[in-house]
């Protein structure tokens, strides 16, 4: 403990916060700046690992040892992007914050407080004492705040990158927004029946789950590197993954019906198909491929420069070929790009794709 | 005859789908107010539309809190990175006991032994408070 406070003494008042590491992307954006950390803990050991763990995910770390000290560092240096409190830091006397009553448990009043000055403040408690989340006493309030048992298993990296995604998504702008619905929505319709039957919505979750899940490898999930925005981030994770449904379902083995039978006892053949729901294309969801295609060009038929687009873009190619294969100038081309784009996602023309 | 139709099918699927790439694509390139006026043009309310899709978004994130939370509450350590694609959904184990879980995309459902008992092997720890380090 003792030694923990020397620590925390000889950083220079002047430079209480942690630089940054040279190679850190500059700050672009939202998703780029520069993240910060408070950490509220009295045990060094544990201080090092998440100060060490904390500066290897780009954070700007400031480190206090009791909860007086904790709070102001947060009132005078914050907002921060997290704050990881010590579920049993010591509990502190007259530091005056008059937002809501004390609670039986120490620790937890200074998480209540923080929360209470800033809602959508990213806290974690940590609480390495106990084995399971639910086992550590919280007031109602702070049901909702991270808990963190182990260090180990890459939780608390996890745990951070579960706040970031989180803050991520709630900066992304309305226009951020409606692109990501937009392509989507058009990823869907370009796999068509590889899709079975998801749709757009399904096609962001899974963005989701993946960039949440796969910090390890491509194959199953997709890491958010920072150097990019978020909005470009799930654009190309939709992207993949729309590629990814396409390729599972022409990968798919076909077996004949004779292949599977199964005899039972008396000799009769059954089959296993029978009792197990169908994974194939339903017939209607098969009509509606094809009335799609048709649908598409039928959309167009009175509109000559869309129609020479479309026709372009379906013999793949380029934008340049195009317009100098049909005399369209920069204007006439993005206009009736403009105009295929919101025929096919007309509110009409889109009724019951979601 | 029958072969010839399937290429052209196949063809045709994808001839299609480049051209809905190049819709996507151009969607990304577009000026901030021209996709909010597009929007709009295509009958839709692009305030109701942006939230609708930011709230899809945090449902996919609470449907995974979710499972990690009920899967802590029960004493189980799965590891955040071991989560491993299946057909229809995601699957992962308990580090400590080897319990089994997935959850289905789409609509959110967890299974799994794992949410159905408690970790045997996280007891075999005693609890062990840091009250001395505190006093």
């Amino acid at each position: 403990m003792g030694h923990l406070f020397s620590f925390i003494e000889t950083t220079p008042p002047s430079l209480p916060i942690e630089p940054l590491e040279p190679s850190l992307p500059p700050t672009k954006s939202i998703n780029a700046s520069p993240k910060s950390a408070l950490v509220v803990e009295n045990d060094e050991s544990l201080v090092n690992c998440f100060r060490e763990l904390l500066k290897k995910g780009g954070y700007a770390v400031r480190l206090a040892s009791d909860a007086e000290e904790g709070l102001r560092l947060f009132r005078e240096c914050g907002p921060f992007n997290v704050v990881l409190i010590n579920y049993y830091i010591p509990p502190r006397e007259g530091v005056g914050i008059d937002c809501l009553a004390p609670q039986q448990t120490h620790g937890v009043e200074l998480a209540m407080a923080i929360q209470h000055k800033n809602p959508s403040q990213g806290i974690i408690i940590v609480a390495l004492d106990y084995q399971r989340a639910a086992d550590v006493p919280r007031p109602p309030q702070l049901m909702h705040i991270p808990v963190l048992t182990q260090t180990g298993n890459g939780q608390l990296r996890s745990l951070l990158e579960t706040i970031e995604v989180h803050r991520a998504i709630n900066a992304l702008t309305r226009s951020e927004l409606l692109k990501l619905q937009r392509i989507a929505k058009f990823r869907i319709r370009g796999i068509g029946r590889a899709a079975r039957g998801r749709d757009w919505e399904d096609l962001l979750d899974e963005a989701i789950y993946r960039t949440l899940i796969g910090a390890k490898d491509t194959q199953n999930g997709r890491h958010w590197n920072r150097s990019v925005s978020f909005a470009q981030h799930l654009k190309g994770a939709v992207w993949g993954i729309a590629d990814y449904w396409k390729k599972q379902f022409k990968d798919e083995r076909i077996y004949l019906v004779s292949e599977l039978l199964i005899h039972d006892a008396e000799g009769d053949d059954y089959s296993p198909i029978d009792t197990v729901p169908s994974r194939q294309v339903p017939a209607d969801q098969h009509l509606i491929d094809k009335d799609e295609k048709e649908r598409v060009l039928v959309l167009f038929g009175d509109d000559r420069e869309a129609l020479q687009v479309l026709q372009g873009l379906m013999d793949g190619l380029r934008k340049t070929e195009i317009m100098s294969r049909h005399g369209l100038d920069e204007r006439k081309y993005a206009a009736a790009l403009k105009r295929i784009r919101l025929k096919l996602l007309d509110r009409r023309n889109d009724r019951g794709r979601g | 005859m029958a072969e010839g139709r399937k290429m052209d099918k196949a063809n045709h699927d994808e001839r299609l789908e480049k051209v809905m790439n190049q819709l996507a694509d151009s969607v990304f390139a577009l000026p901030d107010e021209a996709i909010v006026a597009e929007v709009s043009e295509a009958g839709f309310d692009p305030d109701e539309e942006a939230a609708h899709t930011r709230i899809v978004l945090c449902e996919a994130m609470q449907t995974l809190e979710n499972v990690n939370s009920h899967l802590s509450n029960l004493g189980h350590t799965v590891d955040p990175n071991g989560w491993y694609r299946g057909r229809s959904g995601y699957h992962n184990t308990c580090v400590n006991c080897g319990s089994f879980v997935s959850f289905t995309i789409g609509t959110g459902e967890v299974r799994g032994e794992a949410l159905e008992t408690r970790c045997h092997e996280n007891g075999q720890y005693m609890t062990r408070r840091r009250e001395a380090s505190r006093e």
